[in-house]
């Protein structure tokens, strides 16, 4: 590196010599100057050259991402990488790492599952009643405890973290146990399902998975999504056989059923658009237009009719793809062969 | 099927509520043939005109569109000496712009709008077209005596509108109660004839 090119870079940091073989003074790193002394051997090989800074500098360049930019001999690209990486290389302070020991041995190290190489990034591990394991990452900010930490768990509901600035991770450990306990109910249904039935989707259930698909013969599965925060277990028990089915279902859904619009508009909002009508022979109109914006119904045999009659409709095995006629955005519907006399 | 239920409902919202100026029922004996009325628009040389329009619904109905024809001699650069009319409307894709979402009131209403503001660019009627776009005083001119001699209701020539007329006047009140008149232009001028 020519000697202007330094002084543009660094203007602090001069050579202390005639043979330019040491350097001192001080060198800009994210807005704050740090002193820094330079000896080069004298035939200028920076791979043996000496370089002593104080301790604050020391910690923010991770010595190997130094040395490698070093031996590279660019000052310039040093202060730009420095830049760059300025966002992980904030070590936290050294309050962080003790706080965090201590956390640690409060809550039991036989709890930690998994700890991140620069002690950012911590995995706790919890069994609920039934004996599952669950883990529970927990991401840590620099000002941590002041900060609240990030959470994220394998659970089919979001984890609601409640942080005070004197919470430790001992507090996110019996949060966590007080979620799995109210969950266990819902684990306990879905391992059973697991275990005495064949689960076709998801191949390997998450713990966050409420869905199942059961094979029941040939061709056939039923899709099951189980609620945790379910209401018809809680209020099975209000179902009561002298009632009418209207009463019971309003009673155990804790809903009122709406009633059916005023005729004129309603039935315009629901109608084909290309027939005008809602009964086209037993159809009704299933068919809907794939923008939610405009959501047009339409009966598949209009839709049909119309898309295939277009210069720009394609067809992809029984898909059609075509314009809506009323938002001209991509709409499809399906061929029933069917109704074209293949089956 | 798709054009029964449609055209059944259509019928039953031009006569609920028509677009201003327009007018639609349908033939006696035919159920794929309508009639339609247009009033001139104010400001317009069609102006105090009532022009009238043949509709012939096709099978395919609604996925192709209607055939729509003047019975009125009309005087613009879209629409040729046998009433026919350039409009991409009355057109199929992809040399048309027809879609299932337009209707009778709409196509109508872009028919009127259509007279209001020709489209010299795409003319049927080359001469006339010239003529709107180079010497616009003279095509209005002309077109105000084409309205003034066919159009116009009191005027007893032998245009179509005015059997048309008679025969109203005869049936009586049956049949005006059918037209849903908008414009107190036509509400005159078919007080005049009676």
């Amino acid at each position: 590196m020519s000697d202007s090119s330094l002084i543009n870079q660094c203007p602090l940091l001069l050579p202390q010599n005639k043979a330019k073989t040491v350097y001192d003074g001080f060198i800009t790193v994210q807005e704050q100057d740090f002193r820094i002394r330079i000896v080069l051997p004298s035939d200028h090989q920076l791979k043996h050259a000496s370089f002593k800074c104080c301790w604050q500098l020391k910690a923010l360049l991770q010595a190997r991402l130094f040395f490698s930019l070093w031996c590279k001999s660019i000052l310039l690209s040093q202060e730009i990488a420095l830049k760059n990486q300025q966002a992980f290389l904030i070590a936290p302070p050294p309050q962080y790492y003790s706080q965090l020991i201590k956390d640690i041995e409060g809550l039991g190290w036989d709890k930690l599952s998994h700890i991140s190489t620069d002690f950012s990034t911590v995995r706790l591990k919890a069994e609920d009643a039934s004996g599952r394991e669950h883990l529970i990452t927990v991401k840590l900010q620099t000002k941590y405890p002041d900060e609240v930490p990030v959470c994220s768990a394998d659970l089919p509901v979001p984890f609601i973290l409640s942080w005070s600035s004197q919470s430790c991770l001992k507090n996110i450990h019996s949060q966590f146990l007080a979620m799995l306990e109210s969950l266990k109910q819902f684990w306990d249904v879905m391992d059973e399902i697991d275990e005495q039935t064949w689960v076709l989707e998801p191949e390997k259930p998450t713990r966050s998975a409420t869905m199942r698909r059961i094979a029941i013969g040939n061709n056939v599965s039923l899709n099951i999504e189980v609620d945790p925060r379910n209401k018809l277990n809680t209020n099975m028990h209000l179902w009561n056989p002298d009632y009418s089915i209207l009463h019971n279902l309003k009673e155990v859904l804790e809903i009122e059923f709406p009633l059916p619009g005023s005729q004129e508009t309603s039935n315009f909002s629901m109608d084909c658009g290309i027939c005008y009508s809602y009964r086209l022979e037993a159809a009704i109109p299933d068919q809907v237009c794939n923008d939610p914006r405009c959501g047009q119904p339409f009966h598949q045999t209009c839709l049909y009719e119309w898309l295939r009659g277009l210069p720009s409709c394609r067809q992809s095995f029984n898909i059609v793809f075509g314009e809506c006629p009323y938002c001209s955005k991509v709409c499809t519907t399906f061929y029933d062969y069917s109704v074209a006399g293949f089956v | 099927m798709q054009r029964m239920l449609r055209l059944k409902r259509e019928l039953q919202m031009l006569s609920c509520e028509p677009p201003p100026g327009i007018s639609c029922w349908q033939n006696e004996d035919k159920i794929d043939q309508l009639e339609a009325q247009i009033v001139g628009g104010s400001n317009t040389p069609y102006e105090g005109g009532v022009f009238k329009l043949e509709i012939i619904i096709p099978e395919r109905y609604p996925f192709e569109p209607p055939k729509m024809r003047f019975l009125t001699p009309i005087y613009h650069p879209n629409i040729d000496t046998a009433g026919r009319i350039c409009l991409d409307a009355l057109k199929l894709p992809p040399k048309g712009a027809w879609k299932p979402s337009l209707n009778l009131s709409t196509l109508l209403t872009s028919i009127q709008l259509l007279m209001a503001e020709p489209n010299p660019d795409d003319p049927l009627m080359a001469d006339i077209s010239s003529e709107f776009k180079y010497n616009k005083q003279v095509y209005i001119e002309k077109a105000k005596t084409w309205t003034e001699k066919h159009a116009i209701q009191k005027n007893q020539g032998s245009s179509t509108i005015d059997k048309e007329v008679d025969e109203e006047a005869r049936n009586g009140k049956a049949l005006l109660k059918k037209r849903v008149a908008t414009s107190s232009d036509l509400e005159k001028a078919k007080k005049c004839c009676i």
